[in-house]
């Protein structure tokens, strides 16, 4: 939304140093993955990263506390992804549509759902509404980077999770892809 | 009183008194008074020490509990049992206020068991105890000569306080034999004793072999009189006459003895087998009839004078408490807790006031404190003193008996002066080990425990074990659980209760285990707990996990106020700071073990979180999971937020 992003106001338990260190006790460490699986959510949706790495610089900010010098271990990071992944909120990159329901260690890179396809899909449905386009053909560069959608949520948005976003739509038969790969369109219904 | 109430340690044993010494345990016993069983005693342990039986119940220890002392025992007998009746000791007590004399030489009967008779309470006869008796045996004690018998009297300048080894001793005025120290010494201690029963009008009387002879059959006919009336409307027939006032008849040859002997002199025929006592009580309250009748007296110490209490054995053990039960009243321990203390104590503080420094070393006495020699001096003559009394006590068995106390005392300041090259550190632990070994002078062995066959008598030993751990444990002058911080893991403790013991009578791990174990069961002051990595602990029984978790919490809150010692990268007055299992030991005075698994506890529970850092583990306030879940989806907590956690983590506590 704001393209000189401020600083991620962090979490109380960012600046707990027990954070950082996978908790032994079951229910503690549920309580630990569901404050990880949130501040992952809120920190991408702050930056607005729909692909998250876990050896990207990107996050580093996010599984590293400097101040504190500590590091949540990227065996633990992925835990939370395994966590988060159950509950539908990250998904594989590559592993297709279908989920990570494959019980494979899950890659490091991963998409994250801070808004599900689903939401996404509702949200261009909504914007579409709004501005009368149903019946138009719009490229999906022009949804992504074009003036119109300047000042939305899905602007600047990744086009492959732009892709699967329209693809809920096709299911949903409110909207049709036709075209080559890199000049796809969209038309709405 | 015959029966009386005790008192329990926490333990539930009873408290012992200081020289006694416990001999035999065995559960599953019953009371019976004469033939009637008594109410609330039947199922419980005996205890038999050097002074007392005591019956503990098991129901309601506390309520029910009694014992008698030996020194009240006029006799016993054994019962083997038969069919369905169980073995049986019976205890026939002594006649209260009257010399053992007038017993004997009244009532030559067969059994105790003629209890049904309406003779009158012997507690009647009390006036009749007339000060003249106490007067007379208080100028005149006796001793009597083993060789011939011949009373002879004991000098009028022997001093049982002072007297040793070499205090010149009179030989029998009969036979010209001189008589053993503790011969004499025994019978002005327990002239000494007699006197004083008759000033305080106390019951308790003095032992067979030791009794006054002469200055009892003065009276003899006079309280012969009495007991006559007192027998006259028993059942049982008095085969023996009454005119037998200087002696005793053999009931076989009909030699007249000398009321001292325990055998007729003439044919050797046992003359003790007739003592009984003139079947003292009636029992006005109603009884149920057969087998087993119980008898409905409403408080047990109200028992004044039982003609015989029986202890009816269910479970065996009968045999052994027997013999032992023979054996401590052949040795009469009581009597060594009223003797004087053998002089020229060892005591090392007071030197010089042994009578042998004194006169031995005249010279060491003028110079004793110059310096370094002075000090030397001393030390000799103190280990010159000690050699004496040891060499002394050696002598023969009867002087060790004489001069125990000295010879205990002497052990125990060499115990302590043996840890004395032991760094600062140990030796401290040393001394209190040593102190707890003389202590520890009640332990429960295997052999002092009775018991059928097999898995029986296993589980008494360990029930009794469990009891002595607990008393260990318990023991506020040893304080082993509170300089532990309340807890104590079993393998320390195991160590130091074996330590305590001296080497012998050691217990095995598993033994110790199972004693452990039972603590629970016997409804003991203490708990064995097993943490999750399965490593045992021993704490009060008070102590329970949330009371931990509560002090941990408390003293993590704490932390919260207090700036750490350098700088922290976290905001240590929100979440105050880590703590390590050396921190929490330190803290609570528990082993590092112990605060382990006590911080993981608190983990398991969720009040507390670990954070495994290059500065090893550490544990926080949980703060990860501060039941906030419902929560979860707000990402920026409010005020309110903020403070419906606080109020929640104060409610979590």
């Amino acid at each position: 939304m704001e393209p000189p992003t401020p600083p991620f106001d962090f979490p109380r338990e960012y600046y707990f140093p027990a954070f950082f260190t996978r908790q032994v006790n079951l229910t503690s460490l549920r309580a630990q993955h569901e404050k990880w699986s949130s501040l992952i959510l809120s920190y991408c949706a702050h930056h607005r990263l729909f692909k998250l790495s876990l050896s990207s610089p990107a996050t580093e900010d996010l599984f590293h506390n400097r101040k504190l010098n500590k590091r949540l271990s990227t065996a633990d990071a992925r835990e939370v992804l395994d966590f988060m992944r159950k509950d539908g909120l990250v998904e594989d990159v590559g592993g297709g549509s279908s989920g990570g329901k494959s019980g494979e260690a899950g890659g490091d890179v991963v998409w994250v759902y801070w808004k599900t396809p689903e939401e996404w899909a509702r949200a261009l449905e909504e914007w579409v509404d709004e501005t009368a386009q149903k019946g138009t053909v719009l490229t999906l560069y022009e949804l992504t980077e074009g003036e119109g959608t300047r000042g939305t949520e899905f602007h600047g948005m990744d086009p492959e999770m732009m892709q699967k976003a329209l693809q809920v739509l096709v299911n949903r038969g409110k909207a049709q892809i036709f075209g080559q790969e890199d000049q796809q369109g969209v038309k709405f219904f | 009183m015959f029966l009386k109430q005790i008192d329990l340690t926490t333990a539930l044993r009873p408290s012992y008194l200081p020289d006694e010494v416990l001999l035999f345990v065995q559960d599953n016993v019953g009371l019976y008074e004469g033939k009637y069983k008594l109410p609330n005693l039947q199922n419980g342990q005996v205890y038999l020490t050097s002074h007392r039986i005591c019956y503990v119940d098991k129901q309601e220890p506390r309520k029910h509990s009694v014992a008698l002392d030996l020194k009240d025992v006029e006799r016993y007998e054994f019962y083997a049992g038969f069919l369905k009746s169980s073995a049986k000791v019976t205890l026939v007590p002594k006649p209260p206020k009257r010399g053992s004399l007038q017993s004997r030489a009244a009532a030559v009967s067969s059994s105790p068991s003629n209890s049904g008779t309406t003779s009158p309470l012997p507690s009647s006869d009390g006036p009749f105890r007339s000060p003249s008796t106490g007067a007379s045996q208080a100028t005149a004690a006796t001793w009597v000569c083993t060789i011939c018998s011949f009373p002879n009297p004991v000098p009028s300048n022997f001093d049982p306080t002072t007297a040793n080894a070499h205090t010149p001793l009179p030989p029998c005025l009969a036979c010209g034999i001189k008589p053993a120290l503790t011969h004499v010494l025994k019978a002005a201690i327990s002239n000494v004793t007699s006197r004083q029963m008759t000033a305080t009008g106390s019951s308790f009387g003095t032992p067979l072999p030791l009794r006054p002879g002469l200055d009892s059959s003065r009276n003899a006919a006079t309280e012969l009189g009495d007991l006559v009336q007192t027998n006259s409307a028993s059942t049982t027939p008095k085969p023996t006459t009454p005119d037998t006032g200087a002696g005793f008849q053999c009931p076989r040859c009909t030699f007249l003895n000398h009321p001292s002997l325990l055998s007729c002199e003439i044919c050797g025929a046992p003359l003790i087998s007739h003592d009984v006592p003139p079947l003292p009580v009636a029992h006005e309250q109603p009884r149920t009839d057969s087998p087993g009748p119980t008898l409905n007296f409403g408080k047990v110490t109200g028992l004044d004078n039982p003609d015989s209490v029986k202890i009816s054995f269910r479970n065996g053990g009968e045999k052994i408490f027997y013999e032992r039960l023979k054996g401590s009243m052949t040795q009469r321990k009581w009597l060594l807790q009223e003797a004087p203390p053998v002089p020229n104590s060892s005591s090392g503080t007071d030197d010089g006031t042994g009578s042998l420094s004194r006169s031995g070393s005249g010279p060491g006495r003028t110079r004793k404190t110059a310096g370094i020699a002075g000090l030397e001096q001393m030390g000799l003559e103190r280990r010159k003193n000690n050699e004496f009394a040891i060499a002394n006590s050696f002598e023969d068995l009867e002087a060790l008996m004489a001069s125990a106390k000295e010879i205990v005392a002497l052990a125990e300041s060499f115990a302590r002066q043996g840890n004395g090259g032991a760094d600062s550190a140990t030796s401290e632990a040393n001394a209190l080990l040593a102190e707890s070994a003389s202590q520890l002078g009640l332990i429960t062995t295997k052999d002092i425990v009775g018991g059928g066959s097999g898995s029986g008598s296993e589980n008494l030993y360990l029930s009794e074990l469990a009891r002595n751990l607990a008393e260990f444990l318990t023991d506020d002058s040893r304080g082993v659980l509170k300089k532990a911080g309340g807890i104590i893991s079993l393998v320390d403790l195991w160590a130091m209760f074996n330590r305590a013991r001296g080497g012998v009578e050691l217990v095995s791990p598993n033994d110790f285990e199972k004693a452990a174990q039972q603590w629970e069961k016997l409804k003991l002051p203490v708990r064995l707990r097993t943490f999750k990595s399965g490593v045992m602990v021993v704490q009060g029984s008070d102590r329970t996990d949330e009371t931990t978790i509560k002090a941990l919490l408390v003293w993590l809150r704490d932390l919260h106020d207090v700036p750490p010692e350098r700088e922290v990268a976290w905001d240590w007055q929100e979440f105050g700071r880590g703590v390590t299992a050396q921190d929490a030991a330190e803290k609570f005075g528990w082993s590092i073990g112990v605060a382990e698994e006590e911080l993981e506890m608190a983990e398991e529970r969720g009040v507390l979180c670990r954070e495994e850092g290059i500065e090893g583990l550490k544990f926080w306030e949980n703060f990860i999971d501060t039941g906030e879940r419902r929560r979860r989806r707000r990402r920026t907590p409010t005020q309110t937020d903020q403070i419906i956690k606080a109020l929640n983590d104060s409610g979590l506590i």
